[in-house]
């Protein structure tokens, strides 16, 4: 390493100099201070766990890192030298690449020319050699794992998780010397995640840095050399994952004591409150049967695909389907849209915060009572004041951080947007309460809340089915849990019989026919 | 006092309206005639059509839709009522045909966005042609000649005041309060920003959808009878280019194109300053050529200011 100072690490597991330093980066938008003083060190082929809690500030560090953001105090030291991006474009070419949690792939593309996009290779004749970027993004792909991907293939036809893939392939094709990785597995299949592990290991054994940030402390724990805790825009901790606990990693996050045990309810009710019999929806569900009791917690579980939204969108009406019907409290159930089922007392949280959760230019208060104005109109004139106090009282009973209800929801962070989301379905007084994937992309500190708000709203009475791809929260949450596979339901397991290997085993049972 | 100066100077509305008075202020010293009674009666006059279907425009677009046909169905809502008229001569049942054609229009838009899911730049401006090719059907391209009640509500005055500023005002209030306390209205809002959240969160996207267009054609419906009764004669190419004036004072109003934003005093405010600025072409004795460049220029502005406004606020 030439033209820089050595810098000497205080800790970590390599003695080389440092491919990336921060030192005392600072960071305010306005009046709000979002980083400060935050330093630390990545060498070359060491990753880095970024941790943190939703708005801890680790998204405005990886855009300072990565030249989408300018620090107001610090200096940013990259591979020797001290340096400045002024755009994200200098950043990558200077050997930086950032794969973000949202996708960015071009839809209408295939695969291949989303990999090659920018750098498309071209014949003698000036149009696409289609043969070379199929090669090409072949061998990139494998890089990365993800070999079941077709070059070939439009990138919209691609599942999320699959996507996420092809944006990472595309990020590692460019050799970067620093990689940031932001939720890069929050959306793959347990096989994908394996195979994406895989490619961390062989980067890092050649050398790059990586930065990886991620709410699966498991998995951070296993694949990473140190793990540095962000809260409130500083470096809390910073500690090897072999000499630390998941239970100190939480209580760094959150700042307190992590509080995660979760007793077993008993669900006194024998009435059935959902029935579902034969249930088909063309290519996507297959037969499903299987009953629900009132102040029940019934999980869902399945791997990406297996139709767990499918289904709830099913009972919520936003989905027709082929065969099968359906009873709530004994009586038919057949709704043609989320409107007619929420008139039966039928209320979705849906996957998916930004793209089918909040309405983003409405206020904090507007969002949680958009689906419930009725109730707090006369003669279809909102009442304001009734509005602020019903919504009020919500707010505060699922202790939703923020300055004022009459802000803009998208200022509240993502944890508190989830709980708004919880509020405009409870203030409907609903009886079935429908949560898709409830917790994802949530810090563990507001996970635990919104598990509290389910339960105690489900000890009053309120049936509530929860689709989830994360185990730890079926495990955590649910009186019982239904595993499809492949659109089928391949089991359903009491509390008592619920552990990992047998809900995975489940999971992948249709999978396995086809084998 | 000085945070609600504060709040005021951030909203769309309190920038047009420094606009409106700067325009009124230099026509003011740069004609003699402008602050005349008649010559700003005449400025709410020529107003009016435009604001009260901007209206109806507005809330379409708020739910982010656009109705291109709005100029055609006042029109074709003219020629029905004039020619229901003639034919029965009931003024009830003249201002009523003229009304449900409109309304009709606007429902068969409706129909077309929600049923057959046709993008509604698309459906609105086939129907700009189907409307205004009926119209000349109906008429065989002879204007009708219309009195009666229509003539009340297009040059009828009450005080002095023509009777459809009048109407003019009284519906933007009407609309203001449904739009902001209403839970249509608030649904409306809901649907624009965020159509998949708000189908998901229980609010019925088709009847919103249906009821914006639907209330957008009744008032370019009722923007034909005045402008038909104002001339005593409904023209089967009446309201001809109507869609851009009423789509500019719903812009520079500060409603969002791509929907959940808007105001109604901002529509109707655009709506004066889009009359404002045709009166002083005329004072000022500018080419009425001009006119028609100015008005594209000031569409585009109107969007552009507003897209680098928001481009700065999402890079903070």
């Amino acid at each position: 390493m030439t033209g820089g100072a050595a810098y000497s690490e205080a800790r970590g597991s390599s003695a080389a100099a440092p491919m990336l330093h921060l030192d005392g980066i600072g960071k305010s938008f306005g009046p709000v201070r979002v980083l400060e003083g935050v330093s630390l060190s990545v060498a070359p082929g060491e990753v880095i766990g970024l941790l943190g809690e939703n708005g801890a500030g680790k998204s405005t560090m990886m855009n300072i890192v990565a030249g989408a953001l300018q620090p107001d105090a610090g200096e940013l030291i990259f591979n020797g030298r001290a340096v400045q991006f002024a755009s994200i474009a200098e950043g990558i070419q200077k050997g930086i690449a950032f794969v973000h949690q949202e996708l960015s792939v071009v839809g209408a593309l295939s695969v291949a020319e989303n990999l090659f996009l920018g750098r498309m290779k071209r014949r003698g004749t000036g149009l696409l050699d289609r043969r070379a970027m199929r090669d090409g993004a072949r061998g990139m792909l494998e890089a990365v794992g993800a070999t079941g991907i077709d070059p070939d293939a439009p990138a919209g036809s691609l599942r999320a998780g699959e996507q996420q893939l092809v944006e990472i392939a595309r990020a590692a094709a460019r050799k970067p010397k620093l990689l940031i990785l932001d939720e890069p597995t929050s959306s793959l299949t347990p096989h994908e995640v394996e195979g994406f592990l895989t490619f961390v290991r062989r980067a890092r054994a050649e050398g790059t840095a990586i930065i990886f940030i991620t709410h699966r402390l498991e998995e951070a724990m296993s694949i990473c050399d140190r793990l540095l805790v962000l809260r409130n825009g500083a470096v809390v901790s910073d500690r090897l994952p072999a000499e630390t606990s998941k239970e100190q990693i939480i209580s760094d996050m959150t700042g307190k004591a992590a509080i995660f045990d979760h007793p077993a309810r008993t669900v006194s009710s024998a009435d059935v409150a959902l029935e579902l019999t034969g249930l088909s929806v063309p290519h996507l569900l297959d037969n499903i049967s299987l009953t629900v009791r009132r102040g029940e917690i019934y999980g869902l579980f399945g791997l990406v695909g297996a139709g767990r939204t499918e289904l709830l969108e099913a009972i919520c009406g936003a989905r027709r389907i082929g065969a099968g019907e359906m009873r709530l409290n004994g009586e038919p159930l057949a709704p043609k849209s989320p409107a007619q089922a929420l008139g039966r007392g039928i209320a979705l949280v849906p996957e998916g915060r930004k793209t089918a959760g909040i309405l983003p230019q409405h206020s904090v208060r507007r969002n949680a009572s958009v689906s419930s104005l009725r109730s707090v109109a006369s003669q279809g004139v909102v009442s304001a004041s009734r509005e602020a106090s019903a919504v009020g009282a919500k707010l505060q009973a699922l202790r939703v951080r923020m300055e004022n209800d009459q802000r803009a929801i998208t200022t509240l962070s993502g944890g508190n947007q989830q709980k708004v989301i919880f509020a405009r379905t409870l203030l409907t007084e609903p009886t079935l309460l429908l949560l898709d994937e409830p917790t994802h992309g949530v810090d563990v500190g507001a996970k635990a809340e919104l598990y509290d708000i389910v339960r105690a709203a489900a000890d009053e009475g309120l049936t509530v089915v929860v689709a989830s791809s994360e185990l730890p929260e079926i495990l955590a949450l649910c009186d019982r849990v239904g595993i499809l596979s492949k659109g089928c339901l391949a089991g359903v397991l009491s509390r008592e019989e619920m552990d990992e290997a047998h809900i995975l085993r489940l999971a992948f049972s249709e999978h396995e026919k086809e084998a | 006092m000085m945070t609600h100066l504060k709040t005021l100077a951030r909203h769309r509305e309190f920038s047009i309206f420094l606009m409106l008075i700067a325009v009124a202020v230099y026509l003011s010293f740069a004609n003699e005639y402008f602050l005349s009674q008649r010559n700003l009666m005449n400025v709410g006059r020529q107003g009016a059509v435009v604001a009260i279907v901007a209206l109806g425009q507005a809330l379409v677009i708020i739910a982010r839709g656009i109705d291109l046909s709005v100029g055609s169905v006042i029109g074709l809502s003219a020629v029905c009522a004039a020619l229901t008229l003639q034919f029965t001569g009931s003024d009830i049942l003249a201002l009523s045909a003229g009304l449900a054609t409109g309304l009709a229009a606007g429902v068969l838009n409706g129909l077309m966005v929600t049923r057959f899911r046709i993008n509604p730049f698309i459906a609105t401006l086939g129907m700009l042609s189907i409307a205004r090719g009926i119209a000349l059907l109906m008429t065989g391209g002879i204007p009708v000649t219309f009195a009666g009640w229509a003539e009340v509500l297009g040059a009828g005055r009450i005080f002095d005041i023509p009777v459809s500023v009048i109407l003019m005002v009284v519906l933007s209030a009407l609309v203001h309060v449904f739009a902001t306390r209403s839970v249509t209205g608030r649904e409306i809002f809901a649907v624009g920003d965020n159509p998949k959240a708000a189908r998901l969160a229980g609010i019925d996207t088709v009847r919103i959808r249906m009821f914006v267009f639907g209330f957008c054609g009744l008032l370019a419906g009722l923007g034909g009878i005045i402008l038909a009764g104002n001339l005593a004669s409904a023209d089967p190419n009446l309201g001809m280019g109507y869609e851009l004036d009423v789509i500019a004072a719903v812009i520079l109003g500060g409603t969002a194109l791509s929907g959940g934003r808007g105001s109604i005093i901002g529509v109707f405010i655009g709506a004066m300053l889009m009359a404002l600025l045709n009166n002083a072409f005329v004072l000022l004795g500018i080419s009425a050529y001009w006119q028609v460049v100015t008005k594209g220029l000031i569409i585009i502005l109107a969007v552009g200011i507003d897209g680098l406004r928001r481009g700065d606020e999402a890079e903070d």
